[in-house]
């Protein structure tokens, strides 16, 4: 019995610190030091090797590259998301981590990169276009990697994702049954929708079936326009999507979840529309002449 | 010989609204055998005195797991072929003692009006009394040559047994309502536990922690290489405690701002046989990382 050796329990509990009081090294870190810089310094820490994941925002694009995308609509919206990264990658920043994930449907449904990528590794592929419209496809495909066991697998806690869709034309396909489909997810349901049509034969009404509302819903019948209107969904999206929010403004009462859904997409609206007000054609030329 | 540590941090959030650390850990270093706690007390509204919960849970598992160490012999007989029963009965006896220590908190300290303020009288009286406590619990024990641990809430279990490598044991009870909302004070909550056994394998190192450890983390992967890397320092466990809890604290504060709590206990004398293991899996999961990474930036769409 005497060589029996046990150390009694280390119950680490913490008291009701205020910041004026000291750290007590039996008892467990509290209060943050005086000065943040101390906790900031690890050069010598072997533990730096795996990084701090802040809350993340997956910012979903799906893209139509239709036959009837070639030339300058294509073209115009490749050189935009290349130009559009370094603009998301201020969204957030200090507090999220923003990644994105880009879903083409033409005949085929195809993700640029295998999973969803940091803002700051991201590069833009310039896409080509051909094929007929699979938007039903896509929306199917699209249901399935928003989960827990797909691309919102990062332990780390999710805002919901921005999900932004652009197309120049009718779905060839049966959209509404990958719609329904794309209903019944909760990622979905909660995520910050917004949709861009391009060009004449796009179609408003589709793409606010999509979003849920039309004042999400904007139209670009130019380069120019097209080059702004996915700026401002873009930009404008990402920001709001990566807000916390806890509040609400008139009650100070907790808001769940679909109030903060509700919040966040009215604002979204709002925001977008106001955008849009401001824009202008200048003297570009609309992408419909000689089609 | 058996090691260990444990440590708290409040969450910066909490910090913020002058709130308490909800967590709590233990370990515990007995004969020829070892504990390793942790619980993460609830924190929301109706949940007030869950920084007691927390620390009540605690304290109720290791009492439990004591009670069954005192006849260490009859245990390690009856638990390959009778685990599942012993362990149930072990979650039975962890939420009779918490219950206990609750009680008996309450009764020696009613609820203030203070705390009753937070609440219409409609909505405190619909609260159980139990529900103020309310906690999760993550328990690992360790053996000369044999794990178990149980858990009921959220929380995660790292074991790196003598391959070296990080695993998760545990196996996740399907019935349990999403275990990320089980608790201590649910009225099932004897129910609500899961539970992991291996026996006949040596334990190098075995880690409970609260969510807000995993939570921080991008990648599963990340997760495991962490202990992985902790695993490897624990040689030099005295110096190399700060590094942790300053890391604790960073997490906590660029991450989810949530309290975090991890506690381990370790096989000394095994440790200093493979630490040579140890450092090449964390060379290993290094390049594997790094493989990830230039697999993932592979595009797949036709280009121009």
């Amino acid at each position: 019995m005497s060589n029996e050796r046990f150390t009694e329990p280390e119950v680490n509990e913490n008291i009701n610190v205020t910041p004026s009081d000291d750290l007590n090294n039996d008892a467990s870190v509290s209060s943050a030091p005086e000065t943040d810089d101390s906790i900031l310094d690890f050069d010598d820490d072997p533990l730096s090797a795996t990084s701090v994941s802040k809350k993340s925002l997956v910012v979903f694009f799906l893209i139509d590259t239709s036959g009837s995308m070639k030339g300058k609509k294509m073209g115009e919206l490749n050189t935009v998301m290349e130009e559009l990264i370094p603009e998301i990658r201020r969204v957030g920043e200090a507090d999220t981590d923003v990644k994105v994930a880009v879903l083409t449907f033409s005949t085929e449904v195809r993700w640029m990169y295998a999973n969803p990528i940091p803002i700051e590794d991201f590069e833009w592929a310039r896409l080509r276009a051909s094929g007929v419209t699979s938007m039903g496809a896509a929306f199917k495909e699209l249901n399935h990697r928003m989960s827990r066991n797909s691309f919102l697998n990062s332990p780390s806690l999710s805002f919901a994702p921005v999900i932004f869709l652009m197309t120049d034309g009718y779905p060839s396909d049966d959209y509404k049954e990958g719609l329904r489909e794309l209903q019944t997810n909760s990622w979905y349901k909660f995520g910050l929708k917004a949709a861009l049509g391009i060009g004449q034969e796009a179609n408003d009404n589709i793409l606010a079936e999509f979003t849920g509302s039309k004042d999400t819903v904007v139209h670009a019948y130019s380069g120019g326009q097209l080059a702004q209107m996915i700026k401002i969904i873009a930009v404008t999206s990402a920001q709001i999507g990566s807000k916390s929010m806890t509040l609400s403004d008139d009650t100070g009462q907790e808001l769940g979840e679909e109030n903060v859904f509700a919040a966040k997409q009215k604002l979204l609206g709002q925001q977008i529309q106001e955008l849009v007000s401001t824009t202008n054609d200048g003297d570009d030329v609309p992408f419909d002449t000689g089609w | 010989m058996f090691n260990g540590f444990s440590h708290s941090v409040m969450g910066a959030s909490h910090e913020k609204t002058n709130l308490v650390c909800q967590d709590s850990s233990a370990f515990k270093i007995g004969d020829h055998y070892a504990i390793a706690v942790v619980a993460d007390g609830h924190g929301s509204k109706k949940h007030f005195r869950s920084h007691f919960g927390s620390k009540f849970a605690v304290e109720a598992a290791i009492e439990a797991i004591d009670r069954y160490y005192e006849d260490r012999e009859a245990l390690e007989a009856n638990l390959p072929e009778y685990h599942k029963l012993i362990l149930k009965n072990i979650e039975k006896q962890i939420i009779s003692n918490w219950n206990v220590r609750i009680e008996k908190h309450l009764a020696e300290n009613p609820v203030t009006e203070e705390e009753k303020s937070k609440f219409t009288e409609e909505e405190f009286e619909a609260i159980l009394p139990e529900s103020y406590y309310g906690s999760t619990l993550v328990v690992a024990v360790a053996g000369d040559n044999y794990t178990f641990g149980v858990q009921i809430g959220d929380g995660s279990l790292v074991a790196i047994f003598e391959d070296g490598k990080a695993v998760m044991p545990m196996e996740y009870n399907e019935a349990a309502p999403a275990n990320v909302t089980a608790s201590v004070c649910n009225s099932n909550a004897a129910g609500m536990f899961s539970s992991f056994y291996v026996p006949n394998k040596k334990l190098i190192a075995l880690y409970g922690s609260t969510d807000g450890l995993y939570t921080s983390f991008g990648s599963e992967y990340d997760f495991l290489d962490y202990h992985t890397i902790i695993t490897s320092q624990l040689i030099n466990l005295e110096t190399f405690k700060n590094v942790i809890k300053n890391n604790l604290s960073k997490r906590s504060h660029f991450g989810t701002e949530d309290d975090i709590s991890l506690s381990c206990i370790y096989d000394a004398d095994l440790l200093r046989e493979k630490l040579n293991l140890i450092n090449e899996r964390v060379a290993e999961n290094k390049q594997a990382a790094a493989d990830r990474k230039t697999a993932a930036l592979s595009k797949q769409v036709e280009v121009e």
